[in-house]
């Protein structure tokens, strides 16, 4: 509470620290603007000349957009970019990539560049109907033709081609397939307590399996994640997908009405069943960290996408050795979908290279070295299978002989954008209340409340 | 006119151009775009009236956001307040370097960005493995509380966070007040021999109304605006019983392409904003 007036000296003191902080401002600011002007472009420049580091290519670009940002998932666009650089090495290649899990940041950030008519020459995006808003405002290019000259329409299977397919147009190249239907469980534990994978085919069998793990001490033999809602979600579409493809089918489709359907009720009261052997503490776990889990014994199963394969990798356990992985109970035949593709957006800056692009991504050569690195499935029928560890052989196999196939909701494929929305808040609000009727209802009201959107009948059982 | 006004003319056109059109403007653009017909990323206005109100109403998400967004303001400003009056007072009844030592540590918190704050109580609001469920289960209280995963707490752990950022600024806030104060009151108390709970409650408490109103003010709109760290520590969930009405306009534009509605939850905030800054301002105003 000192009150004095300050002291000429004071006052002299203050003008000069303010002047230090004034001038290591400038300094900073200063030396800032200046490695942007100097070294940045060498970084640039460095991405762009894959081939050649010392001629810098002019305006022959080709600018790309995706997420992968991982280790894993950089060396395989990586290796994809390469392909296409091999192949026209006259073409510098500036990636793009915004980090951010499942596209939720770039989705984001495209929607807004585009809008302002800055769209690259192409960019990530799930087949599907998350292309939905993009084609509405006309804002890609039908790319028929490439589809003849290229052959596609013969190597790539009916339900990934109507992915890409609007009003009879194609508007994208597939490049990839996960499988979202994937049951991971921890084999030495199952071996430890006598359960056979064999009968983890029903969900009847998988709960007696879930039991006998809690009796003999594994108290939550589930593992999921829910930090993001979408984990919990993608448990319950497997669920869901469990009760019939024609069932799936009605509901990618909007056809459900009745929130008595008793299909839709037994999807619940499985996936409630399934929630109380599932760790308490998922409201705060990722999804890597759910399948960490299971890779460290601290529980049996885990429900995810196969882009868990690489958590297992990266752990150094072996597929059929530490772990396994089967289709969820009651999906056996059924692939459930989720695919990567490119596009050529309307107005991109170089519309030739965009298509250079697209014909390398819808390649084999350009699928067979992308994918094995990526822990994806080429969507092409014909892969090399040779160079995929030994999940992903299985899984070409499986989906080779698949009998259905399904575009994933929660993946941004299946269902409008207004539905996968609201079905992932469904899907955390179940997992907290448990109550079959309300989410019954709510996933009804959720279907009439996007009923102008669902443009597209999907023909999944032929 | 005198040559002096000139530099003032050049600085009054910038302020126009820069602020008006880039603020106020971008504003007008956005109550624009919240009349029109939802077209996804069509760049076209079609004006439709009220539409994108009438459909708020409908949307039961955009009750939940405005009640958390009441309870917000209702629970975290008031104890907010409390809290950095305590410490403040406490703080000037420490004094010298005591003072100086813990007035920047309580500080410390307001200056870490919100997502790193969020990532960090995430942490320790884990179910299993978190340090507060931990601390719990050593003092063998046997509960385990699910901070984030109940969605009767998540809201009430939102907001330990949020007094644990900003209870420091208040009581930086309050403390000022407190110093402006002059001495000369507090020795006139001392010799009509008040006790400390009295000087704080009828000398200073008086004279800090309106210090504590700014921090009223400050601490509502961020009530209001609330994103970021909601965003990162629980997305809305667990299902909607922690959105807000930010998070809903960011859902709603960016992930279900409906911008035009969004623009319109966008406005509903700003208008709720201006009905508190503007009386604070009017109020300010009229004090000088």
């Amino acid at each position: 509470m000192n009150k004095d007036k300050i002291s000429r000296r004071e006052a002299l003191s203050t003008t000069a620290k303010i002047a230090i902080g004034a001038g290591a401002a400038i300094a900073i600011a200063g030396g800032v603007a200046t490695y942007f002007a100097t070294r940045a472009p060498l970084v640039i420049e460095r991405v762009i000349t894959v081939e050649k580091p010392v001629e810098r290519p002019k305006a022959n670009l080709l600018e790309i957009y995706h997420w992968w940002t991982s280790g894993g998932e950089a060396a395989a666009i990586n290796a994809l970019v390469e392909v296409f650089s091999k192949r026209y090495p006259d073409v510098g290649v500036i990636q793009s990539p915004v980090a951010g899990g499942a596209g939720y940041v770039l989705k984001a950030v495209m929607k807004a560049m585009v809008a302002a008519g800055e769209a690259p020459d192409s960019f990530q995006l799930h087949a599907g109907y998350e292309m939905k808003p993009y084609l509405d405002a006309n804002y890609l290019e039908p790319i028929d033709d490439l589809w003849r000259n290229q052959g596609w329409e013969a190597v790539f299977p009916d339900v990934v081609k109507d992915m890409v397919r609007w009003g009879g147009h194609y508007y994208a190249v597939p490049v990839n397939i996960h499988r979202a239907n994937v049951l991971w469980y921890n084999k030495k534990i199952l071996d430890q307590h006598g359960i056979d994978p064999a009968t983890l085919d029903t969900w009847d069998g998988f709960f007696v399996a879930a039991e006998k793990l809690r009796r003999e001490g594994l108290q939550y033999p589930i593992a999921m994640g829910g930090i993001g809602k979408w984990e919990i979600a993608h448990a319950l579409e497997q669920i869901l997908l469990s009760q019939g493809v024609d069932f799936y089918q009605d509901l990618i489709n909007g056809k459900l009405t009745d929130p008595n359907d008793s299909r839709l009720v037994n999807a619940l009261n499985i996936f409630r069943r399934y929630l109380e052997y599932v760790n308490p503490d998922y409201a705060s776990l990722t999804w890597d960290q759910a399948v960490a889990r299971v890779i460290r014994g601290e529980a049996a199963f885990n429900i995810m996408g196969d882009w868990a394969n690489g958590e297992f990798l990266v752990a150094g356990k072996n597929y059929g050795v530490d772990y396994g992985s089967l289709p969820v109970p009651g999906t056996r035949g059924v692939y459930m979908l989720v695919v990567d593709c490119f596009q050529k957006p309307r107005g991109a800056k170089h519309p030739e290279n965009s298509e250079k692009w697209l014909i390398v991504v819808g390649s084999k050569e350009g699928q067979d070295a992308f994918n094995p690195i990526k822990g994806s499935i080429p969507a092409r029928l014909d892969a090399d299978i040779t160079k995929y560890g030994p999940y992903q052989r299985s899984a070409i196999e499986d989906f080779k002989n698949a009998k259905y196939m399904a575009p994933s909701i929660v993946h941004g494929s299946g269902a409008p954008e207004k539905f996968a929305s609201a079905f992932n808040d469904i899907s955390s609000a179940f997992a907290t209340n448990r109550d079959v009727s309300a989410a019954a209802r709510s996933i009804i009201n959720a279907i009439q409340a996007a009923k102008a959107e669902y443009i597209k009948e999907w023909k999944l059982v032929k | 006119m005198d040559r002096g006004s000139l530099p003032l003319i050049y600085f009054f056109i910038i302020t126009l151009v820069f602020a008006y059109f880039f603020i106020y403007g971008l504003i007008g653009w956005n109550a624009l775009l919240s009349f029109s017909r939802s077209l996804g990323l069509k760049i076209a206005f079609e004006i439709s009236g009220f539409e994108q109100y009438l459909k708020m109403i409908h949307d039961p998400v955009f009750w939940v956001s405005i009640r958390n967004n009441l309870i917000l303001i209702s629970v975290f400003i008031p104890a907010c307040i409390a809290l950095g009056l305590f410490l403040a007072i406490l703080l000037d009844i420490t004094g010298g370097r005591g003072e100086a030592f813990f007035g920047r540590l309580y500080l410390l918190p307001f200056s870490l960005s919100f997502v790193v704050t969020a990532s960090m109580w995430a942490w320790m609001y884990n179910y299993v493995y978190g340090v507060i469920n931990t601390i719990l289960s050593i003092l063998n209280l046997n509960i385990r509380v699910n901070w984030l995963g109940n969605p009767d707490i998540a809201l009430y752990s939102i907001v330990i966070v949020l007094l644990w950022q900003f209870s420091g600024y208040a009581c930086l806030v309050i403390l000022a007040g407190i110093k402006s104060i002059p001495e000369s009151q507090f020795h006139a108390a001392r010799i009509d021999g008040a006790s400390t709970f009295q000087v704080y409650s009828r000398i200073v408490l008086p004279q800090i109304k309106f210090w504590i109103f700014s921090i009223f003010v400050v601490l509502m709109v961020f009530a209001l605006k609330a994103f970021d760290l909601i965003y990162v520590l629980t997305n809305g969930g667990p299902g909607v019983s922690t959105y807000v009405l930010a998070l809903l306009m960011y859902r709603r534009g960016f992930f279900e392409t409906d911008f035009q509605y969004g623009a319109a939850l966008a406005n509903i905030l700003y208008v709720l904003v201006m009905a508190i800054v503007v009386p604070y301002l009017l109020i300010t105003l009229r004090k000088r």
